[in-house]
């Protein structure tokens, strides 16, 4: 549906896109991540038809964007980051006059409109100037505005920024509903939204394409390995590893010598361990040594084969300290943003670079 | 041209759905009323005027209360066109929909021209007026608005080119105040130069000099080509200033 191939884009001497290049398949909703100023909204602005590119070339649903932009930003609805929209205008107005600029015939446009406003739940406020409508329906109206015209592919930019958590499920559900009909690229910052909505994923670091693939290839790629290790200390043979200081002694021990990235407590128990997150030690757990669940990350780059987990399961139980279950957990995309990023922010970054070389906030 | 109707229509709706279209054709029809009252006037107190300058004539084509409005009013019609779009992004939403850039620029120069003509309309009812009294040549009547049209469209694409190049609707007015002022004065020049090429290119691009012709029946070919240059040429620009975004945004 989207062919990119060595997409540049320079403002001035400063280089926003590097060589983009990727493919996004028919029917498949990608996620476009990327730190501030990685260029996600120029590489979207460009592919919407609104920028040029300095180089490279750029095909929608098979059209050259250079050569027939019109007909290629027919297959499109983009949705912009802010949604600027005509504040004088009511909703329905406004809608009806974006399904006329989009070719929906003359007859067809008040239930074009109006299909696309019940998509997005603004139908009751139809009637509403622009202006008086909060950011969370302008940014609904925006999205409405995308889906005009029914355009073979949904270019959206941040679609859940201003939402509320309601409106925000709301957006997920209507991504779903419109897989069947759609292509769908979606940048954003919110990597639990790719997760939950995308197939694939294309993470932008400094104005190229540091990783891309299907969220599990990328999962895989990264690699930082975790396996969630539920244990009961009171067992242990050397009262050494029991309570608060066998905690920390326990935590130093899988670093060096078991040579891992961390290890933390998750949760009390395989329970909580479940719904619990992150590394901060559960409430209630801190002195007692009933079961707690602990989350190991293995270095990049180290294996975390099921032959190294058995080797810190057995020196575990060589100490006395009782194993009671092991899990081992996919990376989350969050990791894989970290691993590919490493971490940084593009606009805190631009020191690193060239002068020449620095992407730019978009 | 895809795109150009809903634009037009947009665009007049934005012109008057707010009060901009409807404050410039009131101050105008304010300024013209009081200019036809004193040009009457003129006339009742003055019995030997020639026949060949009649009210209308005069109205038309012989004070400068003609212009004056037309050099602030143009501007100040023409000055949200572009500038306001970028300011507010909503360029981005436009330029995104599949539209052509001409048919951008046509339909906001339209909407724009539209109300100009608007503008103009009830300035017929001085002709009513007249023709109430006297007799009026409808055909000197026509080509005074020919020149009024004329005129005012090549300042309408002035100022739609300046809101192209500017995203501050105040800095779009200014400039196009300037460039109509500027071409407005270059016209003095036939009767302060001495007589020589400078003296004729100034008496042909003459405002001054065209209405004054137009409002008498004579309708020089030369001067509509002018016309229509000052107007083409500008909305091209326009075009290419738009197209410019695309690559410097």
């Amino acid at each position: 549906m989207i062919e990119v191939d060595d997409l540049w884009k320079r403002y001035g001497p400063v280089a926003a896109l590097r060589g983009v290049s990727f493919e996004v398949r028919r029917g498949v909703r990608t996620g476009f991540l990327g730190p501030n100023g990685a260029g996600k909204s120029t590489t979207l602005r460009i592919l919407a038809g609104f920028l040029g590119a300095t180089s490279g070339i750029v095909r929608v649903a098979g059209w050259d964007l250079w050569r027939h932009r019109l007909e290629a930003v027919q297959n499109i609805g983009y949705m912009p980051e802010t949604s600027p929209l005509y504040p004088e205008m009511r909703v329905a107005e406004y809608l009806r006059f974006r399904a006329a600029l989009k070719g929906v015939r003359r007859r067809q446009r008040p239930a074009e409109a109006e299909r696309a406003m019940r998509l997005t739940r603004i139908y009751d406020r139809r009637r509403m100037l622009v202006r008086h409508l909060s950011k969370g329906y302008r940014q609904r109206v925006g999205l409405a505005d995308a889906l005009l015209g029914r355009p073979p592919l949904l270019i959206l930019d941040e679609p859940t920024a201003g939402l509320d958590p309601n409106q925000i499920r709301q957006v997920r559900g209507l991504l779903d509903d419109l897989r069947e009909d759609h292509t769908i690229l979606i940048s954003t910052h919110v990597l639990s939204e790719v997760e939950a909505t995308c197939d694939e994923a294309i993470v932008l670091h400094r104005g190229r394409v540091a990783a891309r693939g299907s969220i599990d290839e990328l999962r895989q790629r990264t690699g930082l390995t975790r396996v969630e290790i539920t244990l009961r200390r009171s067992a242990a043979n050397d009262p050494a590893w029991r309570g608060r200081r066998g905690r920390d002694r326990l935590e130093a021990w899988f670093r060096d010598p078991m040579g891992l990235a961390s290890a933390v407590v998750v949760g009390p128990d395989d329970e909580a361990a479940s719904e619990g997150e992150t590394g901060a030690p559960a409430q209630g757990g801190d002195d007692g040594d009933g079961p707690e669940t602990w989350r190991l990350t293995w270095a990049p780059g180290a294996s975390a084969s099921p032959e190294h987990t058995e080797r810190v399961v057995g020196a575990l139980c060589d100490k006395g300290v009782g194993v009671r279950s092991v899990r081992r957990l996919a990376a989350s995309l969050e990791q894989v943003f970290e691993d590919v990023t490493g971490g940084s922010d593009d606009e805190d970054d631009d020191d690193d670079e060239d002068e020449d070389e620095a992407s730019i906030p978009t | 041209m895809s795109g150009f109707w809903p634009i037009l229509r947009r665009e007049l709706f934005a012109l008057f759905v707010t009060p901009l279209a409807w404050v410039v054709i009131t101050g105008f029809l304010l300024i013209q009323g009081l200019h036809f009252y004193l040009v009457v006037g003129h006339f009742a107190v003055e019995s030997g005027l020639g026949a060949d300058a009649g009210p209308l004539q005069m109205f038309f084509g012989q004070t400068v209360f003609l212009y004056l409005p037309l050099l602030l009013l143009c501007p100040v019609l023409t000055m949200r066109l572009f500038a306001e779009e970028r300011r507010s992004g909503t360029i981005e939403t436009l330029l995104t929909a599949p539209v052509s850039t001409p048919a951008v620029v046509l339909g906001k120069y339209l909407a724009v021209w539209v109300v100009y003509l608007a503008m103009w309309s009830p300035t017929l009812a001085y002709v009513a007026l007249v023709a109430n009294v006297a007799t009026v040549d409808l055909a000197v009547v026509a080509t005074s608005y020919l020149a009024v049209i004329a005129v005012g469209s090549g300042y309408l694409a002035l100022g739609t080119m300046t809101s192209a190049l500017t995203t501050s609707q105040l800095s779009a007015a200014m400039l196009s105040a300037v460039a109509i002022i500027a071409s407005f004065v270059l016209g003095v020049g036939e009767y302060v130069l001495p007589e020589g090429t400078a003296q004729r290119l100034c008496a042909y691009v003459s405002v001054w000099s065209q209405m004054n012709d137009f409002s008498r029946g004579i309708v020089d070919s030369r001067r509509l080509w002018l016309n229509l240059t000052l107007v083409v040429v500008p909305l091209f620009v326009t075009v290419r200033a738009v197209e410019a975004w695309r690559q410097q945004t």
